[in-house]
C-alpha cells in the first residue's frame, strides 16, 4: 500500500506543499476535462470558451511557477505516479478472484497435524 | 536424514494444509517422515531418476502403475528467514521439475514445499487412490508446455504518425492554429486527450489481435497482470541484482503478458506469430518456454480439482 509521507521538521513543509499541489493539480485536470467536454458539446459560446480556457491556462501557469519556486516538481510527479499505481492496484484487486491464495506457502498431504 | 519410522498413515489424502503466507511459525505442522513432492510424470515401474533437489537432497522417482512421483525424503517443511536460502531452494525445486520433464515428458508440477506424510509406500498408496484424477491430468497435459509471452512497446508511436491517420486530430490541429489563446489552450488539452485515447486503443487492439491469433494454435491463452507481482525470478536470473525487476524497466512499457498452454508441435507456429508482432516498429516480444505447465495444472488435493492455480514458472 502506498503511504503518503510528508516528513517532519524542515521536510514537513515541502512534503505538505507537494501534497497540496498534487491534489490541486488533480482538481485542475478534472476541471480541464470538464471544460473540454463543454466546449465540445456546444454548450458554451466562443467568448465563454476563450475566457474559460484563458483562466485555466493562467491557473496552470501559476501552479507550474509555484512548483518551481518550491522545488517540488519531481515530488509532485512521483506522488501522482504513486497515486496512479494505487488506483491501478485497487482496480486489479476488484478483478482478482478472492479465493486464490498466492504467495509462498506449503502443502502437507496426509496424516494429522501434531 | 533422520528417518524416524512413523505410524502416520494416509488417512485423509485430500487434506491440504495451506495457511496464508507469513502464517504464524508456531502453527506449521510437524512431519516425522515425509516425501517432498516435485512433480508427477509418466513413468514405467522400473524407471529411475537422479537429481539434486531442494537442500541438496537426493531425488528419486516412486512409481505406481505408470505414474511416477518425483520425490525426496524429508522430515520437515522448508522454511527459512533467509531469503537467499529460500531462493536457492526454489531454484532447485524448479530445476528438478525441469529435469524430470526432460527425462519423462511434461511433468505435472507441485508448488514448492508440497509434502506427503509417510514413506514411499504411502506415496504409492496416494498415487493409487488418486489414480483416475492423476492419470487424466497427465494425459491432458501430455506433450503440452507452458509458454510465456510479453509484448513491450519500446518506442511509443509518434504523434506525427497518429496525426497522419486521424481526422479528429488533424481537425484539432487546424483549429488550434486559428484559435485565440484561451481556446487554443483547451483545444490542446483535447488534442492530448485524443492522443492518449488513440495510444490506448492501439495497445488494446494489438493485444486482442495477438491473443486471438495465439488462441488458434494454443489450447489455452491467459492474460496475466501487466507487471509481475513477484520480482524473485528476475533477481535470480540476473544473479541477485535487485534492479530492473519491475514491469516498466525504463526500456519500454509492457503492453501485455500472456501465458499459454500449447502442444510442443505448435512451438514453431507460435514463434512465427510472435515474429510477426516483433517486426512491428517499436514493439519487442519476449518469449520464454517451454515451462512445465505451472499455470495450467489443476490444484490437486483441493476439493475442486478443476481449479487452476497460477504460479510463476520463470526460474
Amino acid at each position: 500500500m502506498t503511504r503518503i509521507d510528508v516528513g517532519d521538521g524542515e521536510d514537513a513543509r515541502q512534503g505538505l506543499v507537494t501534497l497540496v499541489v498534487t491534489v490541486v493539480e488533480i482538481l485542475i485536470d478534472t476541471l480541464e476535462r470538464e471544460a473540454v467536454r463543454r466546449m465540445d458539446s456546444g454548450e458554451l459560446s466562443d467568448e465563454e470558451i476563450e475566457r474559460l480556457g484563458g483562466q485555466l491556462a493562467r491557473i496552470e501557469a501559476e501552479i507550474d511557477q509555484l512548483k518551481r519556486d518550491e522545488g517540488v516538481e519531481d515530488g509532485v510527479d512521483d506522488l501522482r505516479g504513486d497515486l496512479d499505481g494505487l488506483v491501478t492496484d485497487a482496480i486489479d484487486q476488484l478483478h482478482e478472484d478472492p479465493g486464490v491464495v498466492s504467495g509462498p506457502g506449503y502443502s502437507v498431504f496426509g496424516g494429522e497435524d501434531e | 536424514m533422520t528417518a524416524d519410522r512413523s505410524d502416520d498413515r494416509l488417512e485423509d489424502p485430500d487434506a491440504v494444509e495451506r495457511p496464508p503466507a507469513g502464517a504464524d511459525g508456531a502453527e506449521t505442522p510437524e512431519i516425522d517422515e515425509g516425501r517432498y513432492l516435485y512433480c508427477l510424470v509418466r513413468a514405467d515401474d522400473d524407471a529411475t531418476f537422479d537429481a539434486t533437489g531442494v537442500d541438496d537432497e537426493p531425488v528419486s522417482v516412486v512409481t505406481e502403475d505408470g505414474i511416477g512421483a518425483v520425490v525426496h525424503d524429508c522430515d520437515g517443511l522448508y522454511d527459512s528467514s533467509d531469503l537467499e536460502q529460500i531462493k536457492r531452494w526454489l531454484v532447485r525445486h524448479q530445476v528438478t521439475v525441469d529435469e524430470a520433464g526432460e527425462a519423462f515428458g511434461t511433468p505435472v508440477p507441485f508448488q514448492f514445499d508440497t509434502i506427503l506424510r509417510g514413506d514411499d509406500d504411502d506415496v504409492r498408496t496416494w498415487l493409487r487412490e488418486e489414480y483416475d484424477l492423476l492419470e487424466r491430468t497427465l494425459s491432458e497435459l501430455a506433450a503440452h508446455w507452458e509458454y510465456r509471452v510479453e509484448v513491450v512497446e519500446t518506442e511509443p508511436i509518434g504523434d506525427d504518425r497518429l496525426l497522419e491517420h486521424d481526422d479528429e486530430l488533424r481537425d484539432l490541429d487546424r483549429r488550434i492554429d486559428d484559435a485565440g489563446e484561451g481556446t487554443a489552450f483547451l483545444l490542446e488539452k483535447q488534442y492530448d486527450q485524443r492522443i492518449a485515447e488513440l495510444r490506448a486503443a492501439r495497445r488494446e487492439s494489438l493485444t486482442n489481435d495477438l491473443t486471438d491469433r495465439l488462441d488458434d494454435v494454443a489450447r489455452e491463452v491467459h492474460a496475466l497482470e501487466r507487471s509481475p507481482t513477484a520480482s524473485l525470478s528476475d533477481d535470480l536470473a540476473t544473479g541477485g541484482g535487485s534492479d530492473a525487476t519491475d514491469g516498466t524497466t525504463g526500456d519500454g512499457e509492457t503492453l501485455c503478458r500472456l501465458t499459454l498452454l500449447a502442444h510442443e508441435d505448435e512451438e514453431g507456429e507460435i514463434g512465427s506469430i510472435l515474429e510477426d508482432v516483433a517486426s512491428t516498429d517499436g514493439l519487442e516480444v519476449r518469449f520464454t518456454g517451454p515451462w512445465p505447465p505451472y499455470t495450467f495444472t489443476p490444484a490437486l488435493g483441493d476439493d475442486d480439482s478443476t481449479d487452476t492455480r497460477p504460479a510463476d514458472p520463470n526460474p
